[in-house]
């Protein structure tokens, strides 16, 4: 019996312990598989760039590859972690059936959500909250000054016509009037009276009812509901076909909502389609409900005069009121012309007598009442007025990349509202104009093309501005091409102004390049040569869609632009970008967190990340727990100047072969890229000889305690300095002094898997101090492309997609910074500290060490 | 307006976006270009016009890729056809080149391969 004992404790210890090599193996197997999958994200994104010519089949194999690729990182982890965290294979089929949906093309489903925020409601939701709910929602959230609104989604109508069983009855009765049988008015009639006397399913009052008693909309009296219809190239064809009801009470929403269903079915929507031969099955209607705004005036603004497109004029038409007879055209209204070219005189005013405007009735609805004599006769628009319309309006037309026509409100305090836009078909007046654009081109010079990556496809012309420091940012002038070295995210901050940007260096997936497709602004990333041969207030025009940067303003150009329908409008592309959605966004970015789970996992792209940073920290963690007395083997000794006890562990290549059985490691024994670049920053800086003042080490160890995760805050750690490497990779964690720094980076030779990220947190001395350094080592990062958070004394730093070069720089100056701040908090009297000692780095990291010789430290491959 | 006549294109593609990406490439490097997504009506064009160039997807309904590379040989010798495919295999390449394709492109491509695969046949073009 004693025997069967020793051997089960034995069998249960070897269960554990995979024997280090293999445990060291598999983590590296899910490192190249991650990967693997960052590159094929990469590449992805790359295709909905616009550079490339992609068809559906490609969107097809790509998912499939990449839903192979992330179920094998998850067995491999699975193994590795011995399941510790099984509820990832939940969530990957998850998202792995959302991304099928997408691809089958299903058709609209009757499931929820009912109802969608107005800031939801994008492009890539069109099929669920219909083409002008789209953008509504894109124009609220780029632009802003839309009313706040909801939408009552497709799925909705799906549920409400089967719940209802009325599919057949409509079916039957469009088909006899397709066929001649019945006329138009009957049947029109028979099927809207199907939808007024439909129940509404109680999923979607449910629905309805959470979202209007939303704190967001309590104040919100009156409504106003607008159709908003799916279907073939829906945002054109429907216009102004159903229909819109305003001053709506809350009570008496469900109705209007019936009533527009139901127009669906109007008469002249059954004629177009009958003349179309539109497929009823695709068919299908969402409706907007927006907050009411009562006007003082309002109108549509034109941003290219459909008569004259060659003219290059706005026209603004505008009356007391309402605005609904003027879209209707039932109205005569003010009208204004206005060039398009800055600053946009006002050209011509045609001031008519206004004596009646439409406006909100108390009792709900709309009423004709006469306007007081004294503004019958005056103009609508003051010139302040008209100026404050122009702007937005170019803006908007620049987004979607087309003219536009543009409902407007002004409210009697002064307010501008955005109502809705919707492209201006003007094809037939700009045509001929832009017959052979080839020969347009031709009289300008080339500056550069071919150079770089297009992050946003478009055509942009205007002055240069050349971005060197934080303050030409804040004097960016509107309308201007941003030209810069990097592609740093402080750009963000311009992104309203910015017509255009080109940089020297950068990735079409890093941030910056999500900001441009967000705003939709065209650019050229890392081209290497824009700063060179764009000078400050040069005036260039950039063609980001075959790439190629003129000098000059080409008109044509722009113009051009407008009579194509833009590829990003296709079903493909906005196919391929709903399914990216699903894949590339990372939402868990900090460890720390509290929502790092498998369960806050929306994307492929949180999968990876959590598996890298599990597997990553399970490592340190099993590895030092289980593997004991071996430890002292693995983790070594660095002999190094810097005065700190630091253990290194190599996972794969981190470390010369030759030395692994040394007891102790050199520094010239590393081969981790991120390792050499950090530990060259931390000895350039040079090291002070006193140490920090001695603290109660109680108090340390519950401050400790309290604030690290779990896996560090184990005695076995206290005190210990850890980095774990490998070629490309390193994880150190570094406690000098009293604070806590944690470097986590990947330099390789794609920039795209390339990032750095940098923990820090304090201790020891008072809260103001603790903030003051945090403040100032934030500001340090800041400057150099970082992206920064900060909570008192904890700052949180990431940079990513860079170049080896530019990364391991970056590496290098974080080494240089943990030097630095090792002593700082003594001196951080005042505000003003934090100034002269971010002026003091900086002049260190000029001094410092060019980007050459940390080429020469690497090793050769 | 230009010195020269422009060449024409016609380009047959099921899929929108093809449609629209391809369109202004081509029109800004100075050709003139019609498009297609239905081969009866692309079909239907080429029996009115001669094209000096064609860039036809192989696999859509109705009217097959093949048939219809088969057809504008037999029409207008002298067109020369690219293929453009996201079903690319050996096969369908070798029999596309007899039939006597210029080139054959598999999606996803860059604009610049097509715009440089034009330009190579525009260039035959000029020269015979």
């Amino acid at each position: 019996m004693f025997e069967t004992l020793k051997t089960y404790l034995k069998r249960r210890v070897t269960k554990k312990n995979l024997p280090i090599t293999a445990f060291f193996e598999k983590f590296q197997h899910i490192l190249q598989t991650n990967n693997m999958i960052l590159e094929l994200m990469a590449d992805m994104n790359d295709k909905s760039g616009g550079d490339y010519v992609f068809d559906r089949q490609y969107i097809i194999s790509a998912c499939r590859e990449m839903n192979g690729l992330v179920d094998q990182l998850i067995n491999d982890f699975n193994l590795f972690s011995n399941y510790k965290y099984k509820e990832l294979k939940e969530v990957f089929l998850r998202i792995a059936e959302e991304i099928e949906n997408e691809i089958s093309g299903k058709q609209i489903p009757d499931s929820p959500p009912y109802t969608l925020g107005i800031d939801g409601s994008g492009v890539d939701m069109a099929y669920r909250v219909g083409g002008k709910a789209a953008i509504l929602g894109e124009l609220f959230s780029r632009f802003g000054n839309v009313p706040r609104g909801f939408v009552i989604t497709t799925s909705a109508y799906r549920l409400l016509i089967e719940q209802n069983q009325i599919s057949e009855k409509i079916s039957s009765i469009n088909d006899e009037y397709q066929r001649g049988i019945l006329p138009a008015c009957d049947a029109s009639a028979r099927i809207r009276q199907l939808f007024e006397n439909a129940r509404i399913p109680e999923a979607v009052t449910n629905e309805i009812k959470s979202i209007i008693s939303r704190k967001r909309y309590a104040d919100v009296s009156r409504w106003a509901a607008r159709s908003s219809a799916i279907g073939e190239d829906s945002e054109s064809s429907f216009a102004g076909q159903f229909l819109s009801i305003l001053n709506i009470l809350p009570n008496g929403i469900f109705k209007a909502y019936l009533k527009i269903l139901a127009s669906l079915y109007s008469e002249s929507a059954m004629e177009y389609r009958l003349e179309t031969g539109l497929n009823e099955n695709t068919i299908a209607m969402a409706v907007a409900f927006m907050e009411m705004i009562p006007p003082e005036k309002s109108g549509v603004l034109h941003t290219l005069a459909p008569q004259e497109p060659g003219e290059e004029n706005m026209v603004i038409s505008a009356a007391w009121g309402l605005g609904a007879p003027i879209v209707s055209g039932k109205v005569r209204t003010d009208r204004f012309r206005v060039s398009r070219t800055p600053p946009h005189p006002v050209l011509e005013k045609d001031i008519i007598c206004k004596p009646e405007r439409l406006v909100p009735a108390s009792s709900g609805g709309c009423t004709i009442e006469p306007v007081p004599e004294a503004m019958q006769r005056a103009p609508c628009l003051t010139n302040e007025e008209i100026q404050r319309l122009v702007e937005p309006g170019l803006r908007i037309e620049k987004y979607f990349k087309t003219p536009q026509e543009i409902e407007w409100a002004y409210t009697p305090d002064g307010k501008l509202y955005i109502l809705q836009a919707r492209a201006l078909n003007i094809l037939d007046g700009l045509s001929e104009m832009v017959c052979d654009i080839s020969e347009a081109v031709k009289d300008h010079r080339v500056i550069f093309k071919h150079r770089g990556e297009i992050a946003q496809t478009g055509i942009a012309s205007g002055p240069v501005f050349l971005v060197k420091t934080d303050a030409d940012l804040r004097l960016f002038p509107d309308g201007a091409i941003l030209v810069a070295r990097t592609s740093s995210p402080r750009f963000a901050a311009v992104a309203g102004k910015a017509t255009g940007i080109i940089t020297d260096v950068g990735s079409a997936t890093g941030h910056l390049a999500n900001i441009a497709r967000e705003f939709r602004i065209p650019t050229i990333l890392n081209t290497g040569v824009a700063t060179e041969l764009l000078s400050n207030g040069m005036e260039i025009t950039m063609d980001a869609e075959e790439n190629i940067v003129y000098e000059g303003i080409i008109k044509k150009l722009c113009l051009y632009e407008f009579t194509r329908q833009p590829f990003e409008g296709s079903h493909e592309y906005r196919m391929l970008r709903r399914v990216l959605k699903k894949i590339a966004p990372l939402n868990l970015t900090d460890p720390r967190d509290n929502n790092f789970t498998p369960q806050a996992c929306r994307t492929y792209h949180d999968i990876t990340r959590f598996i890298h940073e599990k597997a990553v920290t399970s490592l340190i963690y099993i590895e030092l727990e289980n593997f004991g007395k071996q430890t002292a083997t693995i983790a070594k000794r660095l002999e190094t100047s810097i005065p700190i006890d630091l253990r290194i562990i190599d996972i794969k290549d981190g470390v010369k072969q030759a030395a692994k059985k040394n007891k102790k490691i050199s520094e010239s024994d590393i081969l981790s890229i991120p390792m050499r670049a950090f530990l060259s920053g931390i000895e350039s800086y040079g090291w002070w000889d006193t140490d920090p003042l001695p603290v109660d080490f109680k108090g340390f160890m519950s401050s400790l305690t309290r604030t690290f995760s779990p896996e560090l805050a184990s005695p076995r750690f206290v005190g210990l300095n850890l980095a774990v490497l490998s070629r490309e990779y390193a994880n150190i964690s570094l406690k000098l002094g009293y604070h806590f720094n944690l470097i986590t980076a990947y330099v390789g030779k794609n920039m795209n898997d390339n990032y750095v990220s940098f923990h820090f947190q304090g201790g020891v001395t008072d809260q103001v101090r603790r903030d003051r350094r945090a403040k100032l080592i934030a500001k340090i990062l800041e400057r150099n492309d970082f992206m920064v958070e900060f909570k008192h004394d904890k700052v949180i730093a990431n940079a990513k997609k860079f170049n080896m070069v530019q990364m391991l720089s970056k590496v290098k100056m974080i080494g240089k910074l943990v030097a630095f701040t090792r002593q700082l908090d003594v001196q951080m009297d005042s505000d003003d500290q934090i100034e002269k000692y971010f002026l003091k780095f900086n002049r260190l990291i000029r001094n410092s060490v060019s980007n050459s010789e940390i080429e020469e430290k690497n090793p050769n491959p | 307006m230009t010195e020269k006549p422009q060449k024409t294109i016609l380009i047959l593609d099921d899929e929108d976006i093809v449609l629209k990406r391809l369109k202004p490439a081509l029109e800004k490097n100075g050709y003139s270009v019609e498009t297609f997504s239905r081969s009866q009506q692309a079909f239907d064009r080429i029996m009115e016009k001669n094209f000096d160039i064609i860039i036809t997807d192989l696999k859509m309904d109705g009217l097959d890729g093949m048939q219809f590379l088969t057809l504008v040989k037999e029409k207008s010798p002298k067109t020369e056809v690219i293929v453009i495919t996201g079903f690319a295999t050996m096969e369908t390449a070798k029999e596309s080149f007899q039939k006597g394709v210029f080139d054959f492109l598999a999606k996803p491509f860059k604009i610049a391969e097509i715009i440089e695969t034009v330009k190579k046949a525009d260039a035959k073009l000029s020269n015979s």
